[in-house]
């Protein structure tokens, strides 16, 4: 009874600090819903009010769904979506490839290839992007999606590390008993290594799509065409702090642009429950 | 496993890919690096040697011409500035436009690239700051000629604007809209206050009796700010002097004690709290215009440019403009500055077109209907006298205002020179440490000349 | 064990197997690299030696850049101490929290789904404009962070993001609210640690403390090790926090190393001397790396023992 007790209070206090905890977590979430609901002029003036003055306006939305020029903003967000989802499946694939190659495989050279992956990571893009923007030039690839998703399909520092580092922590006698049974390095990759690295594959593919689709500053360099705009780049063309600037468009169609980053997340998160199969490994 | 990797062959090996991939597209076969530099300079001697079949003669027949433009604004800005263009295109069929629209944040990181890349577009919306450094560096076609021949009509510009695109002697932007330094104030402010309404002959003296006296009988602030460098460069200019040399290869004023006075004058609205501490003032800064002190009535008033009363329409549309304070036995320090240009890239193939296009802009009337003074004040007479029936009460007080600021003005400085941003945020710094009480003005002074003569001086060759 | 027998015969035809397997694995990552990495690389590395403003073909200058770095520019020295100041607070700070709230969320409870989705939602609007927006009205002078302060008793009229002494802090804040992509990666790594281990100490009579200890903490090093090296190399390239809230002021106090290579390059129109800086940093932060990669041998827990590196 006095322990059912305890634990019951336990639980209380445990969703009452998450829920708190929870509301700071997405209060800027709120706070741009919120904005996207009111009238340009007050979202500065009432910026603390989290309730806009009446519900429902959806001037902004229509405002802000009208677009640029004449390009309406689904396409921008269908273009995100085409270069977010290719740019992800290819970076996982490929990352994982890699990962398996540098944990599991030794071949010539590996060491001066992970240094090389590691050195990817530590340059700072804003020094790569205008040779970056020349090399593309001359492949004829500026201005299509493709110049969006080449940088990514090929597999990212950031996943081949995570993926190389969960490889590493799989116990290797299961590799060692697949290869009795027969199975080849490939059998073994495929069979053995990507069910039980899922859970890093689910996260890679979370913050893979998030990343690309929040990227800014490579749609910015490498795309003039307005119907080509990634949802980031059209983002920041309702703003001018010069001239007049749409600020309820803006947060409208930030809330809108939020929603497939949101569903990807809670479409992959629940294997991250599930935590596949990781039963039955040892002994 | 064998750990002696053998760097020569890799190095080898990674060149050959480097050269095969910076060749493949028919480049000369020297790396990526040297294949932009070339390329950028190369531009000049492309368009005279002609890659495009019309460069030579399509000043007469209408071929089929796609001309590229770039420009920064908001949604408003690119939703009318694309019917513009449809409309060009409807009057002239063989010109069609590939447009680029974007927002301020990025727009000259992405031409820099695009000069990097050795091509830039055809019509490009130029900003002051960065003309000259554009021009500096051969980006940019003069368009001299193109006046001389009448292909684009400055007939009704003043000639003080059309002087402000010229770098080096060449015409290098042509100014489509006009604007210039105001003082915005909350007349409500002003009267709650009681303290009467400024009008344009107001000294500095005036000015700082004005606010300090907002700040005390309603514990307000006085003035947003006055810690730019614009506000600086006419405080200077008032001194008969300018805040840079002609070539922009150092400062131009000689005396530092022109400095400590602004910073002491500064200081002292800060000490009697009718201006905003840095660390306030950085919290005013983070919302948008529509929110500024001056907007809310939190403020009397705001030093920006003439059409900061347009923007904030929406929100109050009471403001009114005032000329900056004068210097009792001073020099008039106001100037008419180009709010922005066309230019056209010197890389261009089709320049003769791309200036016809902004002809039409600025000379035009059925252009300037759509585009209803949304970039400013327009720079022909004639479409100011047009427009006038037109105008929302803000814009009406804009074109007022500007009549009244020419009598106060004197010819504008030279274009800034390379490395103002730099020498721009060496100043804001320098004088906020006195606000901080870190150094003296003295001291400030002293800095802000030594730093700024390194930056200009750097940049200058 | 067989295996372990086996494998002296095996040597030669597997060693030239390996190569063939390890090679076609990395080739689709070996072809993006050399595409899309390689020749920019070289280009900057290039550029890091020349007088280079993006608008006109860059001028070898030899290693004036770098000497002018290290001997003439004060901003380089202002900008390394804020980054470096930055990492060792914001990296403890962030990976102790996101681990803390990894653990708490890897047990069986209702609506763990649903605090998960909050607590990584910062990571999804971080750079955005509501947030810049959001973060200097709560800790300016009016803001709630004040308020909370002044109901405490310390009543100030201080802008937290305004003030040179403070802002880092901010930013620091800022850093440390995007927990979530650290706390998916370690609850990725809880979900990889098999429950069979947990079942035997509880066996053993451990208690929640010694398994933690003994079992988590051990078993959770690898990925330990990946969130340290990620997070100390995405620190020192922390960029849109200071470039959106408080574009490196002020008075420099919030200037980081990749915020001063970004103004160089696009602001000042100096690429040359901002890939100097990109190359240093790269030094900078590589050596870092190395060192960790040295030490893990004494504190990395790898099941397998092949392949270290």
């Amino acid at each position: 009874m006095n322990v059912g007790k305890r634990s019951r209070v336990n639980s209380l206090l445990f969703h009452a600090l998450s829920m708190l905890l929870g509301f700071f977590m997405i209060y800027p979430l709120l706070w741009t819903l919120a904005s996207s609901f009111k009238d340009n002029s007050t979202i500065f003036t009432n910026a603390y009010s989290l309730i806009p003055e009446q519900w429902g306006i959806i001037d902004n939305y229509v405002s802000g769904w009208n677009g640029i020029g004449g390009v309406p903003f689904g396409t921008f967000i269908l273009n995100s979506f085409i270069v977010a989802s290719i740019g992800t499946v290819g970076g996982v694939v490929c990352s994982l490839m890699a990962a398996y190659a540098f944990a599991r495989v030794k071949f010539r050279l590996s060491g001066f290839w992970f240094m090389c992956v590691m050195i990817t990571l530590m340059i700072p893009n804003q020094v790569m992007i205008v040779p970056q923007y020349i090399l593309f030039k001359k492949l004829h690839l500026i201005d299509t999606l493709t110049a969006l998703i080449m940088p990514w399909f090929f597999g990212s520092a950031f996943f081949i590390f995570l993926m190389v580092q969960f490889i590493r922590g799989l116990p290797i006698d299961l590799d060692e008993a697949a290869k009795i049974d027969g199975c080849s390095k490939f059998g073994v990759f495929y069979r053995i290594t990507i069910p039980l690295v899922s859970p890093a594959i689910v996260t890679s593919t979370i913050f893979s799509f998030y990343w690309i689709w929040q990227d800014f500053f490579q749609p910015l360099i490498f795309m003039s065409d307005t119907t080509k705009f990634t949802v980031s780049l059209a983002l920041n063309l309702f703003l001018d702090p010069n001239s007049y600037s749409n600020y309820g468009g803006m947060f409208a169609m930030s809330v809108v642009s939020l929603i497939p980053v949101i569903l990807v997340f809670l479409f992959f998160q629940k294997y991250l429950v599930e935590g596949i199969a990781t039963s039955g490994i040892k002994g | 496993m064998t750990k002696r990797l053998r760097l020569p062959t890799i190095m080898a090996f990674l060149l050959s890919v480097m050269i095969m991939i910076s060749a493949c597209s028919g480049g000369t076969g020297n790396s990526g690096a040297n294949g932009a530099g070339s390329a950028s300079t190369s531009s000049k001697q492309e368009t005279s040697s002609g890659t495009n079949a019309g460069s030579g003669n399509d000043n007469s027949d209408p071929e089929p011409v796609k001309l590229s433009i770039a420009w920064w604004g908001s949604q408003t800005r690119h939703d009318y500035t694309q019917k513009l263009l449809d409309l060009y295109t409807e009057l002239n069929p063989h010109v069609t436009f590939e447009a680029t629209p974007s927002g301020w944040d990025g727009y000259f990181d992405k031409l820099s690239a695009q000069a990097a890349g050795g091509k830039l577009p055809d019509i490009i919306q130029m900003d002051y700051q960065y003309i000259a450094t554009f021009s500096n560096n051969d980006l940019l076609a003069d368009l001299q000629p193109f006046v001389d021949n009448q292909t684009l009509d400055l007939g009704r510009v003043d000639e003080n604007i059309v002087g402000s695109g010229r770098v080096n002697g060449e015409l290098t932007g042509i100014a489509i809209s006009s604007t210039a330094m105001a003082v915005t104030y909350n007349p409500d402010v002003f009267a709650n206050a009681g303290v009467e309404a400024p009008i344009p002959e107001w000294t500095w003296e005036q000015f700082i009796d004005a606010m300090t006296r907002i700040a005390d009988n309603t514990g307000k602030l006085g003035t947003e700010s006055l810690i730019d460098t614009q506000t600086f460069s006419y405080w200077v200019r008032q001194h008969g002097q300018h805040l840079f040399k002609e070539d922009g290869s150092a400062l131009g004023y000689e005396d530092d004690a022109i400095m400590v006075e602004f910073i002491n004058m500064v200081k002292s609205l800060q000490d009697n709290k009718s201006m905003p501490t840095p660390d306030e003032r950085a919290q005013y800064e983070s919302r948008g215009k529509e929110a500024m002190p001056v907007v809310t009535g939190d403020a009397g008033v705001r030093f920006d440019w003439a059409n900061f009363t347009v923007i904030t329409a929406g929100s109050n549309p009471n403001l009114k403009l005032v000329t900056p304070p004068l210097k009792g036995g001073g020099e008039n320090g106001l100037w008419i500055k180009p709010g922005m240009f066309f230019s056209v890239a010197e890389s261009s193939n089709h320049k003769e077109e791309a200036v016809k296009f902004i002809n039409w802009f600025i000379n035009s009337k059925e252009a300037n209907d759509i585009i209803a003074a949304e970039r400013g004040i327009p720079v022909s007479s004639e479409i100011r006298d047009y427009l006038k029936t037109s105008l929302t009460p803000q814009q009406q007080d804009m074109f007022d205002y500007l009549n009244v600021a020419l009598q106060y003005s004197s010819p504008i400085d030279p274009p800034e020179p390379s490395g103002f941003a730099e020498v721009s945020k060496e100043f804001i710094d320098a004088v906020n440490k006195v606000m901080y009480d870190q150094i003296s003005p003295e001291e400030a002074a002293q800095n802000f000349r030594k730093v700024a003569n390194q930056i200009l001086e750097r940049n200058a060759n | 064990m067989k295996t372990i027998l086996m494998k002296p015969m095996l040597k030669r035809s597997r060693k030239e197997n390996e190569n063939l397997v390890g090679y076609t694995l990395l080739a689709p990552w070996l072809i993006g690299f050399l595409v899309i990495f390689v020749v920019p690389m070289a280009a900057s590395l290039y550029y890091s030696f020349t007088n280079y403003n993006m608008l006109r073909a860059p001028r070898f200058v030899g290693l004036d850049n770098y000497v002018r770095m290290f001997t003439q520019d004060d901003s380089f020295w202002i900008s390394l101490r804020v980054t470096f100041f930055y990492v060792l607070v914001m990296v403890p700070l962030r990976l102790a929290f996101a681990l803390f709230i990894a653990m708490l969320l890897n047990t069986r409870r209702k609506f763990l789904g649903l605090y998960r989705t909050f607590y990584y939602i910062p990571s999804i609007v971080g750079g955005s404009v509501a947030v810049s927006i959001v973060w200097k009205q709560i800790f300016g002078n009016d803001g709630v962070a004040m308020s909370l302060l002044a109901a405490i008793g310390i009543e100030q009229r201080l802008s937290f993001i305004g003030n040179p002494d403070t802002a880092i802090w901010t930013i620091i804040l800022l850093g440390v609210w995007q927990f979530g992509s650290s706390m998916l990666i370690f609850l990725a790594g809880l979900k990889q640690i098999p429950s069979s281990l947990y079942e035997s100490a509880l066996i053993d009579g451990a208690n929640a403390w010694s398994r933690f200890w003994r079992i988590t903490i051990p078993m959770l090093t690898p990925v330990i090790f990946f969130n340290l090296i990620l997070q100390i190399i995405n620190g020192f390239r922390v960029f849109t926090e200071g470039f959106i809230i408080t574009d490196g002021g002020p008075l420099d106090s919030t200037l980081f190393y990749v915020l001063n290579l970004y103004r160089r390059a696009f602001t000042y129109f100096e690429m040359g001397y901002s890939s100097a800086m990109a190359w240093a940093l790269v030094a900078i932060i590589a050596f870092f790396t190395l060192i960790l990669f040295k030490t893990q041998s004494s504190w990395v827990h790898y099941e397998s023992k092949e392949g270290g590196r």
